[in-house]
């Protein structure tokens, strides 16, 4: 038995008396119960085995709704010129420019305008130096506009000069939102990827943040995927 | 209603609760631990992940957290969220106030790092004329840090220099890697020393108040302990106005209740101590309540590289290990810009650097981390943080937390001293940094804000004269005789080191104290 699946039987087994005792509560204050063979919370035991999934991204795609497309067409420029495919995925391969719209747009408004005045001085300066896009600039031009603001820096101190904020600030997300990204992931040996690991919080009743409505914790972000259930789900006052 | 009337209520469970409950309940005195948080079970609920299977991909979650740097998508359910337990400051001077609600408080989390006080710090105004001497001497604290370092394990080596007094180590005797030793050899010169890194070992892999401090409270069978007390106000005696348990609110329900004892013992965490205080309208007489709230400036420093480690040549004997620079300056000679000092933490590392270091992208990016992989030696200040009388904190009754208790409002910021003092930690380490031959790739002379640091101390100092002071020299409330505070909202100044040694060695002094006047019948 993997560690994961006593840790996974102990919680079942600690869980288990609230549930009866949940249940009890229940049929006092409820009709009485119909004839039924089984009573219909307890079938779940340790040895229950758990549905696999997958994380969103590798089956659907965020559709981008905070850059404009002229914005969004620079970003993923950016993130190609900072992240291109090498012997690991790109950020083009990890669909960082959209993770990064959706992280972006959830974030507060000064982490928005950075990434927007950037974005938006990039497709100036590409458009001044050589009368394109930024989004159609090659390596070489992208490079004599960038290289100039890179800057080394110490943790929780990016540069705070303008143009060399964004520039630094959206090269380390971009590297970490690649670097994070399952398609990168699923290109280390099982020991590098296990390294990459954490021990991961659950919320600690009550989350007053994910309750509240604005939360993204409690909003599934937009995807593509099968559209909704057109049939009725009734609710009843409680 | 029936109230049970406890010996001594508790309020805290972290080091400094823990503590006071291990030496009372020892004693044969019986306790009430109040904690405003539940008890986490690591293995119900925390499972290791990779960042890719988390909404945020390992990121902070957006707006939430925003001045616990600390914070990361991991462990983000673990520190006080500011939209449940705002505070709120003047918005040109940030605070980062870093909170844990879980039982056993920031010492589940902490790192560990174990430094006692020396007379340079606790007689630090009879050498510089700055601020308050504390009531008591290093010979007086010294007995306290040897069984306190006892109990948490604490590892180290004898090297100190007499601003960084030796104590009852586990002896650390791994040798030093070379590059630590050109590091040393480059610091000499200066008058600077370097010395092995302190810290709790603990036991198995844990250092904290629940491991090894209330099990032994527990064993006595006079520990009762309530998750989940949320405590709004410390309640006085109608008679006697002396303080006489206190009303709290259970964390979940939002159901009002209330504890009465003959003793109440603060250990909230210094910040929620001096809110609670100040929210009681409790040992205030001075007026001092709340000020002289300080810390310890970070952030700055310097990271470096090692060039013989580069290209795949950094091994064990070359890369590796730690080491603490005590506080070197004002020691012998006095300097121009700046009171106090600071310490530097040093760490030769061997594993990838950040790619923050290079100023590169892409390909050239990747060969750089590769040739500089193995390579990294890192400084990082813990300074001094002046006790000003206008850094300080008071209630701010227009807002509330989630349970309706009036919120704190933190009015700090740093001055040149600090500033200066930054500025010379990176300017002297680049000097010894160049002098060893090491390549320096990054630098900040800014600190982190106010907070950041987790060392937060003072709003409630100790002190002999109670027109200036909060507490008396045994962390007792100069106002009530039954009020003590044994958190680090009594120290009168911060010094340079990590502040829990002082803090577990405090309240142990405290609660003996506490123990021995009760036998007495003195409370």
């Amino acid at each position: 038995m993997e560690r994961r699946d006593v840790l996974r039987a102990m919680a079942v087994i600690a869980i288990t008396p609230r549930w009866l005792l949940a249940q009890t509560a229940q049929n006092q204050n409820a009709a009485p119960a119909l004839p039924a063979p089984v009573p219909w919370t307890l079938g779940l035991n340790p040895r229950t085995p758990l549905p696999q999934t997958t994380v969103a991204d590798t089956v659907a795609e965020t559709t981008p709704s905070y850059f404009s497309a002229a914005e969004m067409a620079t970003l993923i420029r950016l993130s190609d010129v900072f992240m291109p495919k090498g012997e690991r995925p790109g950020a083009l391969d990890a669909e960082t420019p959209a993770f990064l719209d959706f992280l972006i747009g959830h974030s507060p408004e000064v982490r928005g305008s950075l990434y927007r005045g950037g974005l938006n001085w990039l497709d100036a300066e590409a458009k001044r130096k050589f009368q394109k896009p930024f989004a159609k600039v090659s390596d070489d031009e992208a490079g004599q506009i960038l290289k100039p603001w890179l800057r080394t820096w110490m943790t929780d101190h990016p540069p705070s000069q303008t143009h060399a904020d964004f520039v630094n600030i959206a090269h380390a997300d971009i590297r970490t939102a690649t670097t994070n990204s399952r398609q990168w992931l699923d290109s280390l040996d099982d020991r590098h990827r296990d390294q990459r690991s954490q021990l991961y919080w659950s919320p600690i009743e009550p989350d007053v943040y994910a309750e509240r409505p604005t939360s993204v914790h409690t909003r599934p972000t937009q995807t593509i995927a099968a559209p909704k259930s057109t049939h009725e789900v009734r609710s009843y006052p409680q | 209603m029936s109230v049970q009337t406890t010996d001594v209520l508790i309020i805290g469970s972290g080091h400094a609760g823990g503590m006071a409950a291990k030496v009372l309940t020892e004693k044969g005195i019986s306790c009430l631990m109040l904690n405003a948080g539940p008890v986490v079970d690591v293995t119900r609920q925390a499972t290791r992940k990779l960042p890719d299977e988390l909404p945020f991909r390992g990121f902070k979650p957006p707006g939430k957290l925003e001045h616990v740097f600390q914070a990361s998508e991991f462990n983000a359910n673990v520190w006080v969220d500011e939209s449940e337990v705002p505070y709120t400051f003047n918005p040109l001077h940030a605070y980062n106030w870093v909170r844990v609600r879980l039982f056993g408080g920031r010492s589940l989390f902490w790192s560990r790092q174990s430094f006692r006080l020396s007379d340079f710090e606790l007689k630090a105004r009879s050498r510089d004329g700055f601020g308050q001497d504390w009531p008591l001497d290093y010979a007086e604290l010294s007995p306290f840090y040897s069984r306190v370092e006892e109990i948490m394990q604490v590892a180290g080596a004898m090297d100190g220099p007499p601003q960084m007094p030796d104590g009852n180590f586990i002896l650390d005797k791994e040798p030093w890697s070379d590059s630590m030793k050109r590091f040393m050899a480059a610091a000499q010169p200066k008058g600077i020393s370097v010395c092995k890194q302190r810290r709790a070992v603990g036991r198995d892999g844990l250092a904290s108040s629940i491991n090894l401090l209330l099990p032994d409270a527990e064993r006595t069978g006079k520990l009762t302990s309530v998750q989940n007390a949320v405590v709004r106000q410390i309640t006085v005696d109608k008679h006697t106005g002396l303080p006489n348990g206190c009303k709290f609110i259970d964390r979940l329900s939002h159901r009002e209740m209330e504890v009465r004892a003959r003793i109440v013992v603060l250990a909230a965490g210094t910040l929620e101590s001096a809110r609670l205080l100040l929210n009681s309208g409790l040992a205030n007489s001075s007026g001092v309540l709340g000020h002289y709230l300080c810390d310890q400036i970070y952030g700055a420093g310097i990271v470096a590289s090692v060039p013989e480690a580069r290209n795949g040549r950094a091994d064990k004997k070359l890369m590796g290990g730690g080491a603490i620079v005590p506080r070197f300056r004002n020691i012998s000679d006095k300097h121009p810009k700046f009171l106090r000092g600071y310490a530097l933490n040093v760490t030769s590392t061997t594993g990838a650097m950040g790619a923050n270091n290079f100023a590169a992208y892409g390909e050239e990016l990747d060969r750089k981390m590769d040739e500089y992989y193995g390579s990294g030696f890192h400084m990082t200040i813990m300074g001094e943080v002046l006790a000003r009388h206008e850094n300080h904190v008071r209630i701010n009754h227009e807002k509330l937390d989630a349970w309706g208790i009036p919120v704190l409002h933190i009015e700090t910021q740093y001055t040149d001293n600090e500033y200066n003092m930054a500025a010379d930690a990176v300017d002297t380490m680049s000097e010894v940094c160049t002098d060893a031959g090491f390549e320096i790739l990054a630098t900040n002379k800014r600190p982190n804000p106010p907070g950041y640091s987790i060392h937060e101390v003072g709003t409630a100092r100790m002190g002999d004269d109670p027109k200036t002071s909060v507490l008396n020299r045994w962390s007792q409330s100069h106002d009530h005789k039954n009020l003590w505070v044994v958190d680090g909202s009594g120290f009168p100044s911060s010094g340079w080191q990590n502040p829990t040694m002082t803090i577990l060695s405090l309240s142990m002094r405290a609660s003996e104290r506490l123990a021995d006047e009760m036998k007495k019948g003195n409370l």
